[in-house]
């Protein structure tokens, strides 16, 4: 078999600092392409190099046998190489139907043929086996369907090299089975797909072939069966990842934080927990459920309609930033781009952002700012490559990092933390869980939402099981399985 | 741009570590904060000077300097509020307001003190107004401003009721006197820049607007006020509406119908966005905005020498304003960090 795109020794510096160091790639049609590596590894470079966003510095692509030094957007697409980015890119106010055919509206005369927009649209997803009405509005549909609607989109557009950037990010296990088995309908209709993930089991479950990337170099290329889930995180890492239960001292009697009979809508129904000093508990729920409200109720973004709060004995009222902040409770969001951190400034202003405006300080100095923030650097692991870069340059782990080092070193009584791995590497992740294993033992009450039940059984003392907005279980962590775990998270439905 | 293209193929045939910053090239001006920026000044200023030698007399010096200062103070106030992710349409209105009311105080014979601290008082109360309704009823700053301009534009020709208020000699040290050879009103408008360059650079509150209009929810969730900051931020650029409006009242001598108003206010946002502030927010500094200020009134300057014809003055004040954003938006693409 030939391969349908074959690349060799290409490279890509920006200013001076090297992404891509001569690397190679074949992908074979009717193949699913793994392509790992840790954050900043090169991977999206890679992408965009092939996706012709970036034009290489130096080596080769070549499609169907014929080479090409310098791809472009334009031709990148014409030659059938396809993207779908991690951050969903439809217009969120047109229909389904719109968007699968973009670009390209079928005509009669010179009006929109509309009865042939839908026909075309929902042909072009029923053939990858998608069932979605081609009428409803893009921006209402979930995350996973709006994956599939721009898989179908550049299927139809004859995109015949696929490359998908964590499709199953943030998804529901249920959610990421539906992008997964649409992922093997495109391999068994021939396309070449390159798949990028984190989660070291998916990928052992649905690629062929697995590349691994490390500083910009190629480290192992291999067909997956070759592979173990061990020495694929060492060829990531480049040392083995230990991310094992540390002893925690026992948590102590007192309540950290109580949450008693949150109400909210139809999304979180009567949510009671408490978490004593010391101790984490995780909420576990498919994603979008009751633990994705917790963050605006509990940080004062949103009141909810019934509840109380207590945090360190003292009753908190709901609704109030400022109030919920005064309590000493911390609320480290999961969506660190729209809510957790403001891209342009830089990483020490991010990092004291808080810290800054607690201490109520009037000045500012950049000297000593960046004395105040190398401490929390040094013992949160942020690496930036040049001085004091604007965070938005940071890799998604670091940045993970900054948010972590803001609000938790702003001597918290309580934390609620929402997915703090979302989004980066294994080496990263098992430092975060290290902070966070840290934290408790400093005495913080840590309330864990979770979608990842390795996540939770990593890290929590307790679990509290969440489903359609009610809690359907409770259990201390060493009386259950991840099997039972996942089992009663998504089996759990309340009668 | 035929500037680029000698510059650019050398570029890029030397390789990427061979760029030093002593080679003036077009890709190491833009390195330079306002490098473009600075080169357009230059030129125009250079061009002016060899056609009109009337160009380079302290006379003319003066006078451009005297003319750019009133929209310097709107404009200082603006690149604090616009790097909030805020705007206000309605300063120049809101100075044109006091123009008529500080003329019709001072005509009826109140002493200028008074007269200085009414204005302010009220100019300021139109800026918090401005601010409350933003805050609090989530209509568009754009939107907002706009009307109250209109508004305020409105008020101000009721309030001279068509006619010409003079004020004699009062105030007119402030617009015309000179202390070591620099007028009053630069003066003043330079304290009034270096106040704001200072704040957004050295003080919590520069910070913060920063941070508001980078993301205003992360602003707000790491216990930053955000609504007080807003509503101070609208008062302070009402507050120095009104004190570019008594400027430019000292400077006439008289309140006459349509001074400042929104034709004064679209200066000054030129000005703010040819010095490279985002409209969205986030960054934005005052060092761009005196560059912009100077750039438009040399600009404007350079056409009257010239004895080109008036109407033109928009025609080139437009084109020079989408000229600069064109390269700040090159220059910002070729920041590091995008």
């Amino acid at each position: 078999m030939t391969a349908v795109l074959r690349v060799r020794g290409v490279t890509k510096s920006f200013g001076g600092a090297a992404a891509l160091k001569g690397v190679d790639l074949d992908l074979y049609p009717g193949e699913i392409h793994a392509l790992m590596g840790m954050n900043g590894a090169g991977k999206s470079t890679l992408v965009q190099v092939l996706s012709g966003v970036h034009q290489a510095d130096g080596g080769t692509v070549e499609v169907n046998g014929r080479t090409h030094s310098g791809l472009t957007v334009r031709k990148a697409r014409r030659l059938g190489i396809a993207c779908v980015p991690q951050r969903r890119e439809l217009a969120m106010g047109l229909t389904v139907a719109e968007n699968v055919m973009l670009g390209d509206l079928p005509t009669r005369g010179r009006t929109v043929h509309w009865k042939a927009v839908k026909e075309g649209a929902r042909a072009a997803l029923s053939g990858l086996g998608i069932e979605i009405d081609v009428e409803r509005v893009a921006g209402s549909l979930t995350v996973a369907e709006q994956t599939m609607v721009e898989v179908a989109r550049e299927v139809r557009r004859g995109g015949r090299i696929l490359i998908l950037d964590e499709p199953t990010a943030c998804l529901s296990a249920k959610d990421a089975n539906r992008i997964r088995s649409l992922v093997r309908t495109l391999r068994d209709d021939g396309v070449a797909v390159v798949y990028i993930s984190h989660y070291i089991d998916e990928v052992m479950a649905v690629a062929d072939r697995l590349t691994v990337l490390r500083d910009g170099a190629v480290v192992t290329s291999a067909p997956a069966t070759e592979m173990d889930p061990a020495s694929l995180v060492r060829s990531m890492v480049g040392r083995d990842v230990v991310s094992q239960r540390p002893e925690r001292p026992a948590p102590k009697v007192e309540s950290g934080l109580t949450v008693r009979g949150l109400s909210h809508g139809r999304a979180v129904q009567d949510f009671t927990v408490e978490v004593r000093k010391g101790e984490i508990v995780a909420v576990l729920g498919p994603a979008g459920d009751a633990q994705s409200r917790l963050f605006d109720l509990l940080s004062g973004r949103q009141r909810p309609d019934a509840g109380e709060m207590v945090v360190d004995a003292r009753a908190v009222p709901f609704g109030r930033i400022a109030a919920s902040l005064a309590s000493g409770l911390r609320c480290v969001t999961g969506d660190r781009r729209t809510l957790g951190l403001v891209q342009e400034l830089s990483l020490d202003e991010n990092l004291m952002l808080a810290g800054d405006r607690f201490a109520r300080r009037r000045l500012h100095r950049r000297g000593e700012l960046a004395r105040r923030a190398a401490p929390l650097r040094s013992s949160y692991g942020v690496v930036a490559l040049t001085g004091n870069p604007p965070v938005g340059a940071l890799s998604g782990g670091n940045q993970q990092k900054v948010l972590l080092g803001k609000w938790l070193e702003t001597e918290p009584v309580a934390c609620f933390l929402e997915d703090p791995t979302n989004g980066v590497d294994v080496a990263a992740m098992a430092d975060i869980h290290s902070l966070v294993d840290e934290l408790a033992s400093r005495g913080v009450a840590v309330l864990l939402a979770s979608s990842s039940a390795e996540e939770v059984m990593r890290l929590a003392d307790r679990v509290v099981v969440v489903s359609a907005g009610r809690t359907v279980a409770e259990h201390d962590i060493t009386a259950i399985t991840r099997d039972e775990l996942v089992a009663t998270a998504l089996g759990g439905q309340p009668q | 741009m035929s500037l680029k293209t000698p510059s650019a193929a050398q570029d890029a045939v030397a390789p990427p570590s061979g760029r030093t910053a002593s080679r003036p090239t077009l890709q190491n001006l833009l390195r330079i904060p306002h490098g473009g920026l600075i080169v357009v000044l230059v030129l125009v200023a250079l061009f002016t000077a060899l056609q009109a030698d009337s160009f380079t007399s302290s006379q003319n010096l003066l006078n451009v300097l005297r003319q750019i200062s009133v929209t310097a103070v709107i404009a200082a106030g603006l690149t604090l509020l616009m790097t909030a992710g805020g705007m206000d349409f309605s300063m120049g209105s809101n100075a044109a307001v006091t123009v008529s009311v500080g003329a019709t105080l001072l005509h009826d014979g109140r002493s200028t003190l008074v007269t200085v601290v009414l204005t302010l008082l009220l100019a300021t109360l139109i800026g918090l107004v401005n601010g409350l309704v933003v805050t609090y009823t989530r209509v568009a700053p754009f939107v907002a401003t706009l009307a109250s301009a209109m508004l305020l534009d409105g008020v101000a020709l009721l309030v001279l009721d068509g006619e010409s208020i003079t004020i004699g000699q009062r105030m007119w040290a402030l617009g015309n006197d000179k202390v070591l050879g620099i007028p009053y009103l630069c003066v003043v408008a330079v304290v009034v820049l270096a106040a704001i360059g200072l704040a957004m650079r050295f003080t919590t509150f520069g910070r913060d607007a920063f941070a508001m209009g980078g993301n205003e929810h992360v602003a707000r969730l790491s216990g930053i006020n955000v609504s007080g900051r807003k509503l101070a931020l609208y008062a302070l650029a009402g507050g120095l509406a009104g004190l570019a409006g008594l400027m430019l009242l000292s400077r006439l001598g008289a309140a006459a119908p349509n001074t400042g108003g929104l034709q004064l206010q679209l200066t000054a946002v030129a000005a703010v966005v040819i010095g490279g502030t985002s409209l969205a927010g986030g960054h934005g500094t005052v060092v761009g905005t005196v560059l912009g200020v100077v750039l438009l009134g040399v600009v404007a300057n350079a056409l009257n020498l010239l004895q080109v014809n008036s109407y033109y003055q928009f025609v080139v004040t437009g084109g020079v304003l989408l000229v600069a954003a064109i390269i700040n938006e090159f220059q910002r693409k070729s920041a590091p960090g995008h």
